[in-house]
């Protein structure tokens, strides 16, 4: 597993939506080697505060061109010190890091659930997949949020023509409720089917029941917070369920950020 | 005047060929830094402590950002000593860097038997007591705030291993000059200073606290006032005690700052989170120094401090 720590360049500095940013960044090697669902560890500035890297989710990478896109939205110091950076300026990356959501092998959906700002794996994911689907596969997306603009990658995915059904809790756009009731109304068809989820553990821990509900297998990317990204801190950890009933902590940046849903003892 | 300044420091028994280590539960096992890090140029790794059986840790959330550092309670999950000698050690001492085991325990019959099965073990050069665990017999407690605890601890292990003895303090004590006079009364070779130092942390909008143990232990740039300060009184007090450094150093400089007030080497924590290659890049920076300032050697630097003009 090949990761690197390096200088990259902001080759683009994108607007999205508003607080919304895509930075694209020129950073050959973790171009190359990334795989959908890892991450990378950022550090935009060298100061004491805000004083950690912070996990970002790739957003796309393209090994010919050498770059790598992060989506964020600005919240808090760190994200104000990253919308500030310019074309031209660098910023120091730690990765590819963790492991890559893998498609199912004998299905006919692939199910995308996506969370709010978890959206951005999911759309590297689909992009992927559509190149190696085959012909009775299709890609589904179920994507979510508290509001219209809140939700993230649509055009990304129908760009990829994929299926898209989109909820809001709000009703600003597509139906009135939550992502998990789309999925719920999915997985009544006996099709078979794999869903892989990203977005707030409270909805990653919902996806997972109904998965296990309707026995289809489920891989989620959990999100928690990641001081060295590397498997040195643990204090990344998650709970998770061994053969024979004990319990055991996993570390999301090594073990994951992606677990099969069925493993994970939600807190 | 020899151009290459002499980096090679001697701490009681122990001979280390720079004053640089990794400070334990922030290097992993190095095994984890190993691509990233040429770890052959580090004065040490001190490793993540080591208890007797496998230890599952605390629940998450384990660690939050704070002002300039982290708070963690990470709970002393580790491999247990078992492990750590059939699958971990070998492929470490591959790499030819001083390596310093960790030894925790919730009795001071468990700090035994980890410290004896380490002793009998192959290219191990010191164990470092890690006396802020919790104490089992005393709701909790750290080891490290009470003297007498301490030198039971320290006493203990004395008496059942040969390597040299590291004694880690805890700076979550009102005096920490008596703690240190304990464990060095106690058989304690060398001192290392500090350990994390306890505080939590509130998120105002959800009114909870931040951690699922509620407190935790700060560590990072924030500290390194705090670490100085018991480094230096240490030093004052006992300056025969060789002591290794602890506590915010991000930069060479913070390492030189520690040396100056009476370290003989220093540990680097947090910042490998930060930066992997902290530990080399202070190292180098250190050597820079003492050639531009024509300081023949790192020893030669220690406990040099003075007062303003
Ligand atoms: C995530 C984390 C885990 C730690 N685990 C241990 C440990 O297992 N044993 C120990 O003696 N100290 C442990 N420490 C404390 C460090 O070794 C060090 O004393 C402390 O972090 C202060 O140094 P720093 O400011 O450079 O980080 C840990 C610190 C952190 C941040
Ligand atoms: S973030 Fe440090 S072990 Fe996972």
């Amino acid at each position: 597993m090949a990761r690197w720590e390096l200088l990259a360049t902001v080759v683009e500095h994108r607007r999205r939506a508003p607080e919304q940013y895509e930075l694209i960044l020129h950073a050959p090697p973790i171009a190359e080697a990334a795989q959908p669902g890892q991450f990378v560890m950022v550090r935009p500035l060298e100061t004491h505060a805000p004083l950690l890297r912070r996990p970002y989710s790739i957003l796309r990478a393209n090994p010919d061109k050498g770059i790598i896109s992060l989506f964020y939205a600005v919240h808090g110091a760190f994200t104000e010190l990253l919308s500030l950076k310019q074309v031209g300026s660098s910023i120091r990356l730690l990765g590819p890091l963790g492991n890559w959501f893998q498609p199912v092998r004998g299905v006919q959906r692939h199910i995308l659930v996506a969370g709010g700002f978890g959206a951005p794996p999911l759309c590297f994911f689909a992009s992927r997949l559509a190149y190696s689907l085959k012909a009775e596969e299709r890609i589904i997306i179920l994507a979510g949020a508290r509001r219209r603009d809140l939700l993230v990658g649509l055009d990304e995915f129908r760009a990829l023509g994929a299926e898209v059904h989109v909820s809001t809790e709000d009703g600003s756009h597509g139906y009135t409720g939550r992502v998990t009731d789309l999925l719920v109304h999915q997985l009544e068809n006996p099709e078979p089917a794999a869903v892989y989820a990203c977005g707030p553990n409270a909805m990653l821990k919902i996806v997972a029941k109904i998965c296990t509900q309707h026995a289809v297998p489920c891989f989620v990317s959990v999100e928690t917070p990641m001081p060295c990204g590397v498997g040195a801190c643990l204090g990344c950890a998650v709970r998770v369920a061994l053969p024979g009933g004990s319990q055991w902590f996993r570390r999301a940046c090594m073990e994951g950020p992606i677990f099969r849903a069925e493993e994970v003892i939600w807190e | 005047m020899n151009a290459y300044p002499n980096l090679q420091v001697q701490l009681g028994p122990l001979r280390l060929p720079n004053p640089v280590l990794a400070a334990s539960g922030t290097f992993g096992y190095g095994l984890e830094y190993a691509d990233l890090v040429n770890l052959s140029l580090m004065g040490g790794i001190v490793v993540k402590s080591l208890t007797l059986a496998p230890r599952a840790g605390n629940p998450p959330p384990r660690v939050t950002e704070t002002p300039a550092g982290m708070l963690n309670s990470i709970g002393l999950q580790n491999e247990g000593v078992e492990t750590f000698l059939l699958e971990i050690l070998p492929r470490l001492r591959e790499y030819g860097v001083p390596i310093i085991v960790s030894v925790a325990g919730e009795t001071v019959e468990e700090f035994c038997a980890v410290a004896e099965k380490l002793t009998r073990a192959q290219g191990i050069v010191a164990l470092e007591l890690n006396l802020s665990c919790p104490n089992q017999m005393r709701g909790g407690m750290e080891f490290g705030i009470d003297a007498k605890l301490t030198a039971t601890v320290v006493r203990a292990v004395r008496s059942r291993c040969e390597l040299p003895l590291i004694a880690k303090l805890s700076p979550n004590v009102t005096d920490i000059v008596p703690i240190a006079q304990a464990a060095r009364d106690a058989g304690a070779d060398i001192l290392s200073l500090i350990n994390s130092v306890l505080g939590l942390a509130v998120d105002a909008q959800t009114r909870r606290f931040k951690l699922a143990t509620r407190t935790g232990g700060l560590t990072g740039a924030a500290i390194k006032p705090i670490a100085l300060y018991h480094v230096w009184r240490v030093h004052q007090a006992l300056p025969d005690v060789p002591l290794i450094g602890i506590g915010g150093i991000m930069s060479w400089e913070d390492a030189v700052e520690f040396l100056l007030v009476g370290a003989s080497a220093v540990q680097i924590g947090t910042a490998n989170f930060v930066e992997p290659t902290t530990c080399i890049d202070v190292l180098q920076g250190l050597e820079r120094y003492l050639v531009t300032q024509e300081i023949p050697s790192v020893q030669s630097l220690i406990g040099t401090v003075q007062d303003i003009a």
